[in-house]
């Protein structure tokens, strides 16, 4: 958001420059026009975001409740508690892991399919459609599909395990798989879009160097590995960021697979902050909660700008 | 983002913006009844399904009846979206004249001053008064000494049975009814003989991902000993570990595979019982209209007493008055009789499977003649509601913490011990918070 702001104001900045003979009165003319196209974007950027951050920071050092009570401040009381809140760590160590869990297929089999439409298969329409259509399903749509698959008794899960001979597994009951069954739902849910930058930038790569390169004698395999594969760091690093951002943002699918059940093993931490603000009505310690969550997003924002810095200065 | 239409960019974006204002200003306008001076009566509830459509039909009665007042509903949907809205509007001293809240859940709101009390002398002069309630329901009203809920109903968790299935078995006596069991043994050999005689297991128990479904049957079990759990605020819980253990050993035996299925969900249990596949069902009443629009041969019964003291887990869906700034004496006045007068017309909801609690209609002859409903009605008598402390009740976290505690006990045979110290522990973390709708605890000074 805070990018779209800004490109409108050099766009508009950078015209404004061209006419800097003209008359001081145009100039001002220019600049109030500007700034109210921006205003309806800016004003709601105010208000939805930049207000709420700063109010919840203020939140966070109170005992506000849901229900209007409290409201004193209480100073670092509520991070001293989340601190040492065992549900708050497990919450976030289970949000880590399903990023973990999740970015890894969720990249590589983006970039398997992508390869294998872009090189191989016949009706690439077909399949690109395919692949991407379950991204756009809302995640209602998606966990109730995927609660039927799962079903211990009737889903299409087990009964593929039967085929195998193998037991029947309740898959989003039993605590050691149910974070598994939300990873592979995810993955199948999202993956579409990660194929598609994938398929994007390798449709980028001049047909020229597969050309020559075959003249040369390389097969598809040396080509895949010494054209195609080195040509798309820049979209790794997008998708990996992307994804990495999107991961952490657990909530939707997991809750509504389990219905809403708070499970140890798969409780995110942005499902943690709504437990405790929206059904245990601790907003002050819920902020607490999502500004220390927030702290570990910014420490991997900037880990991630180091890294990327640190490749381009190589280049 | 072309405009449709033959439209400029402009003509099209006042035109919208005009429409979005059109249709925000008329979300703001007040709900005005037509005709008649009657008053409105602004009433929040959460039912909806079979039970949705059941209250409709009594508030179209009590509507129909006189015209004093108008009763406009709105509906929300069960649990934490419901209850964050109510909390929400009564924060903010603009609440409903009433509204409907789970018995077991005014305990925490109380105290934070988010509910008005009941002026008793009000209701006794409408008829309504301790004596036309089942003690423990009518108990269950009060908060501190004083009056908040008055409760329309009880919905216990019951026992349902084939009867088709349990006459083959030969486990039903003369009149119809299941054979008395009195010990945790009897009752298995009781279901085993029900087995026999059904295709698919004796007995249907969805509790997979269900904390409530877990904790409805293990506090069941559990209160027959004659006990009952204690959360006392900022202590710690009070418990019969020996008694916790054991309930939670026995549901255990039940789901072995052959008496019930070990891993079931709650709808495929009920699916189970509804197709006539199953020869008993652990329930809430509440599914009562599932199985009578299955056609199914079946009754109903409270769950049989294992442990000496019958016991029926329970809650009560009762009347609120959510906290309004400046409430309107004739409102309110109107508002009594509101209540009084759907107590009064509850026959109806007990088509819906729920007990009414107003005695005078389950006294009634009318009501004994309605099957299976006045089989189980006796559980009235011998509720037991969520122990109290703010964080319990139905929709809580509490029921939840229970079955992330005990799941894997039922489901793989987990030690039973150490599940009940993992819930303890967690229930004592519960306890050191302080209640968020009172964070300084006036209510204990």
């Amino acid at each position: 958001m805070t990018t779209s702001a800004t490109s409108t104001r050099t766009i508009v900045t950078g015209r404004s420059s061209v006419r800097t003979q003209r008359a001081g009165s145009r100039h001002h003319r220019d600049q109030l026009v500007s700034w109210a196209f921006v205003a309806p974007f800016l004003l709601a950027f105010l208000l939805f975001l930049v207000w709420p951050i700063v109010h919840g920071i203020f939140l966070s050092f109170t005992n506000q409740s849901l229900t209007g009570a409290g409201g004193d401040l209480v100073g670092f009381a509520n991070y001293a508690e989340a601190l040492t809140d065992p549900v708050m760590w497990r919450s976030m160590w289970n949000t880590v892991w399903f990023t973990i869990l999740s970015t890894v297929p969720l990249v590589l089999i983006a970039l398997i399919m992508a390869a294998l439409v872009d090189r191989g298969l016949p009706g690439q329409w077909l399949w690109r459609l395919s692949f991407f259509m379950p991204y756009l399903l809302a995640s209602t749509v998606i966990s109730q599909i995927w609660v039927w698959i799962f079903n211990p008794q009737i889903g299409a899960a087990n009964n593929i395990l039967k085929f195998f001979g193998l037991q029947p597994i309740a898959w989003l009951q039993n605590p050691d798989t149910n974070m598994l069954a939300i990873v592979i739902a995810t993955v199948w849910w999202t993956v579409g879009f990660n194929f598609l930058l994938y398929l994007a930038s390798m449709q980028n790569i001049p047909a020229q160097q597969y050309e020559a390169a075959s003249l040369d004698g390389a097969g598809a395999w040396r080509q895949f590995w010494s054209i195609t594969l080195p040509q798309l760091g820049p979209a790794t690093v997008l998708i990996v960021l992307l994804q990495v951002l999107a991961s952490l943002k657990l909530f939707d699918q997991a809750y509504q697979m389990l219905g809403g059940v708070a499970s140890d093993t798969t409780r995110s931490i942005v499902q943690y902050i709504y437990e405790t603000g929206f059904v245990g009505y601790r907003f002050g310690y819920s902020a607490a909660i999502s500004y220390i969550f927030f702290t570990l997003i910014v420490i991997l924002g900037v880990a991630q700008a180091l890294i990327t810095r640190r490749r381009k200065e190589q280049f | 983002m072309t405009p449709p239409l033959d439209l400029s960019r402009r003509q099209f974006l006042t035109v919208a913006s005009a429409a979005a204002g059109a249709a925000l200003l008329a979300g703001c306008a007040p709900g005005a009844r037509a005709g008649s001076g009657a008053q409105t009566l602004q009433f929040w509830h959460l039912l909806s399904g079979g039970d949705g459509v059941t209250m409709s039909q009594l508030l179209q009665n009590v509507n129909d009846a006189q015209n004093d007042f108008f009763i406009r509903p709105t509906v929300l949907a069960w649990g934490t979206p419901y209850y964050t809205k109510l909390a929400m509007a009564a924060a903010g001293g603009r609440a409903p004249d009433v509204a409907i809240m789970h018995a077991t859940r005014t305990v925490g709101w109380a105290p934070g001053g988010l509910l008005d009390p009941w002026d008793l002398d009000k209701l006794a002069e409408l008829g309504v008064d301790s004596s036309t309630f089942p003690q423990p329901i009518w108990e269950k009203g009060a908060v501190d000494g004083k009056h908040y809920s008055v409760a329309l109903d009880a919905h216990p968790f019951i026992a349902m049975f084939n009867t088709d299935i349990c006459d083959a078995a030969g486990v039903l006596d003369s009149d119809g009814k299941l054979t008395e069991t009195s010990t945790p043994e009897a009752f298995l050999d009781q279901l085993r003989e029900i087995g026999g005689a059904a295709d698919g297991h004796a007995l249907s128990y969805g509790y997979l991902g269900d904390g409530a479904q877990m904790w409805r049957l293990f506090y069941t079990l559990y209160c027959q000993h004659g006990i009952a759990m204690e959360l006392p605020e900022g202590g710690k819980v009070v418990m019969d570990k020996d008694a916790a253990i054991e309930s939670l050993s026995y549901m255990r035996t039940l789901l072995d595979g052959e008496i019930a299925a070990t891993q079931a969900d709650y709808g495929t249990a009920v699916a189970e019982f509804a197709t006539g596949k199953s020869g008993m069902l652990f329930t809430g009443v509440w599914e009562l209209r599932t199985m009578q629009n299955a056609e199914l041969p079946f009754d109903a019964t409270m769950i049989p007493t294992l442990y000496g003291t019958p016991a029926a887990y329970a809650d009560s869906h009762s009347f609120v008055l959510p906290r309004q700034a400046s409430a309107d004496a004739h409102r309110r006045d109107l508002t009594y009789q509101f209540v009084a007068d759907m107590l009064k017309g509850s026959f109806g909801w007990a088509e819906a499977g729920h007990i009414p609690a107003f005695l005078p209609v389950t006294e009634s002859a009318e009501y004994a003649d309605l099957v299976p409903q006045a089989h189980y009605a006796d559980a009235a008598q011998h509720v037991v509601y969520d122990p109290t402390a703010w964080f319990t009740g139905s929709g809580s976290n509490f029921q939840g913490e229970f079955g992330a505690a005990v799941q894997n006990v039922l489901l793989s045979g987990d030690d039973p011990a150490a599940a009940i110290d993992r819930f303890e522990s967690r229930v004592n973390t519960f306890l050191k918070q302080p209640n968020p709708a009172d964070p300084e605890g006036t209510s204990r000074s």
